[in-house]
């Protein structure tokens, strides 16, 4: 009884399918997990494995076909759009791989912009923004446009948007995936340290391998399904940029030079590969090749 | 919500320009018609305006000089002084002709004066004399300018040959224009002796137009008789109506144009905010929120639209004026207040076009790179 009251989510036997007859794909098949206050829970899988449709179902943003979601004590499936939209404006939160800042606004109203649709309003989130500036080191840059902020600033501004409703859960899509492995790692120790401290449920879906040494857990999805994670397949090796390691076997920031296959952890990484990548290769060759 | 709105129109000032630009030159084509429409039929009236009696009489049945045509006998001069508050009965001719000038037929109103007696001519004069003697004529200076005419030129009116004696100001614009000559000639073009076309009353000091106008019309058989007023009301509406059906043509021209350009400046915004959209629904917007920030969008880019409009039609009249003299162009309050009134609807309607996109645009859109 204790355990299902400490639980802010739990998702049973959840099924998403699209298309129909013989072009049917099972994204989702039978998924059923739980997750409590205060715990980082990462999803890990192989691309086109569902990771994405089942955050979206669980983040109140896809209605999955069969199956139950409950959050915070409150069955989800059942509701409509607008009740919908309300849970996602009172209850969760959400941190994108792209950032997806409102580019009109500046940091600070981009903190803001939940808050519209929050009890209190703006008005109430004013010591909050204040506080969450503080604390992701954003005080300074808060006029700032999107566009002129870098990839770091830009993801901590969207980890205090996820914030500032003071969510029960937190949903993260691949949140350092266009982060360089410096800023991946500062983004990973913020949403550790958010999870611990405020009590409040961080769902985590990324490539990075980062991620193992922050998680209090890890799922594994393969083919739509969770399964025992086959460690066996891993393939490390170095990002030939930044030197980060790569698990070759799940990453899908690939890019091909010389007949050889390269992988990187992040867009950046990949984006200054493909712009000298001699200087990259005669620094990491042969460890970083995939064929 | 309402910040995001009006920041992403800020922030990307060619296109809100570029858009509110088309709208306003779609709007400024209606005002600009329904102006050119005024302006002449304020011209048209401009010879009664000016000559200002009291009371105009005319035929009975008649009520408008501008196409019509009106015989009252000379007999009824002498009636209508007697009535009391009348302080003089001017009669003149009146005749709508062309004008053979300068290789071209000219649409004029021919006013026959009484010798000796300017009350009813020109009241501005640019050059040579005011008053036509036998076979002469006071034309418009626009006329005569754009016909090549000087003073002692010949021109023919109904067949007859006139000289040019004078040239007037303010008696022209494109549908028409006032040519004056002596009544004897224009008599006999009409073959109407013993027969004025109208009479211009003035009162005695203190008496009111209306009244005199309804004693005439009770005290004097089988005319009728209208203040100057009533009369340049009458003949201005007969005027705008000729005008009626290509303003009304023109305005629904235009408010299509406008409401597919905000509609198309709306929708494409949108189109290009999808993602921003995307995000805003995942963070728990509601269609209607955002429903109406695109309104409002809509709006602000129709109003921007209007304003543009009547600044360039207000830009227009003085440039108008100096390059095309024979054109009048008048803004009226109530064609102001029409075009507004369309931009309200045009924002509201336009509006309804992207309404389905913004409702298809799907949350999990945000999770996509």
């Amino acid at each position: 009884m204790q355990k299902k009251t400490n639980n802010i989510l739990c998702a049973e036997h959840l099924v998403k399918t699209f298309g129909s007859g013989h072009t049917e794909v099972r994204a989702v098949d039978d998924v059923s997990l739980t997750v409590a206050r205060g715990e980082l829970v990462a999803i890990m899988g192989p691309s086109g494995s569902g990771k994405t449709t089942l955050v979206s179902m669980l983040g109140a943003l896809l209605t999955p076909n069969s199956g139950a979601i409950t959050i915070d004590e409150e069955e989800i499936t059942s509701l409509g759009q607008t009740g919908l939209a309300n849970l996602r404006a009172r209850k969760i939160g959400f941190i994108f791989q792209s950032f997806n800042l409102l580019e009109a606004l500046s940091l600070e109203e981009n903190i803001l912009f939940p808050a519209h649709r929050s009890q209190g309003g703006v008005t109430a989130a004013k010591p909050r923004v204040e506080a969450l500036m503080e604390r992701l080191n954003l005080t300074e840059r808060r006029r700032a446009l999107p566009k002129t902020l870098s990839g770091g600033e830009m993801q901590r501004t969207a980890i205090a948007r996820a914030l500032i409703n003071q969510p029960r859960i937190v949903f993260a899509d691949e949140p350092t995936g266009n982060l360089d492995s410096y800023n991946g790692q500062e983004v990973l120790m913020i949403l550790h340290d958010i999870a611990r401290d405020q009590d409040c449920a961080i769902v985590l879906v990324s490539h990075d391998p980062q991620i193992e040494e922050v998680a209090d857990r890890l799922l594994w999805l393969e083919d739509g399904e969770i399964r025992n994670r086959k460690t066996e397949r891993h393939s490390w090796v170095r990002d030939p940029v930044c030197g980060m390691r790569v698990d070759a076997w799940t990453a899908t920031l690939v890019a091909d030079h010389a007949g050889k296959r390269y992988v990187f952890c992040s867009e950046r990484c990949v984006e200054r590969f493909k712009a000298e990548p001699v200087r990259y290769i005669s620094l990491t060759e042969p460890t970083n090749t995939q064929s | 919500m309402y910040k995001w709105t009006l920041r992403g129109l800020i922030t990307e000032p060619v296109h809100l320009f570029s858009s509110a630009g088309a709208v306003g030159a779609a709007f400024a084509l209606v005002l600009f018609f329904e102006a050119v429409f005024a302006g002449e039929s304020d011209q048209i009236v401009e010879y009664i305006r000016r000559t200002d009696p009291a009371v105009w009489v005319m035929q009975k049945g008649v009520s408008n000089m501008h196409m019509a045509t009106s015989f009252v006998w000379d007999s009824k001069a002498d009636q209508i002084e007697a009535v009391e508050g009348v302080s003089k009965a001017t009669p003149i001719l009146y005749l709508n002709t062309v004008i053979e000038a300068g290789d071209r037929n000219w649409f004029s109103f021919i006013v026959g004066l009484p010798a000796g007696d300017g009350r009813a001519g020109p009241w501005s004069i640019a050059a040579g004399a005011a008053m036509p003697g036998a076979t002469e004529a006071v034309v418009p200076a626009v006329l005569a300018r754009l016909a090549g005419l000087e003073l002692g030129d010949r021109i023919t009116i109904a067949g007859r040959q006139f000289s040019v004696a004078g040239l007037s100001d303010g008696t022209f614009s494109m549908a028409n224009s006032v040519t004056f000559v002596a009544m004897e000639d224009l008599s006999d073009i009409m073959s109407t002796f013993g027969s004025f076309s109208y009479f211009l009353v003035d009162a005695e000091p203190g008496t009111d137009p209306e009244d005199l106008a309804a004693r005439i019309r009770n005290e004097v058989e089988k005319v009728n008789a209208l203040s100057n007023e009533a009369f340049i009301e009458s003949d201005w509406k007969i005027a705008m109506q000729m005008g009626l059906e290509i303003v009304g043509i023109m305005t629904v021209i235009g408010g299509a144009l406008a409401i597919l350009l905000t509609g198309f400046t709306v929708s494409s915004y949108v189109s290009r905010k999808k993602r921003e959209l995307a995000v805003m629904k995942a963070l728990g917007v509601g269609n209607a929120s955002i429903y109406v920030s695109i309104m409002v969008q809509a709006g602000l880019v129709a109003l921007i639209g209007f304003i543009i409009a009547v600044l360039i039609v207000f830009l227009a009249i003085p440039v108008t004026a100096a390059v095309i003299p024979q054109v009048t162009l008048s803004v009226r309050p109530e064609a102001l207040l029409k075009i507004g009134a369309a931009a309200f609807l045009v924002a509201i309607v336009a509006a309804i076009l992207p309404a389905r996109s913004v409702m298809r645009v799907d949350p999990v859109l945000a999770f996509r790179e």
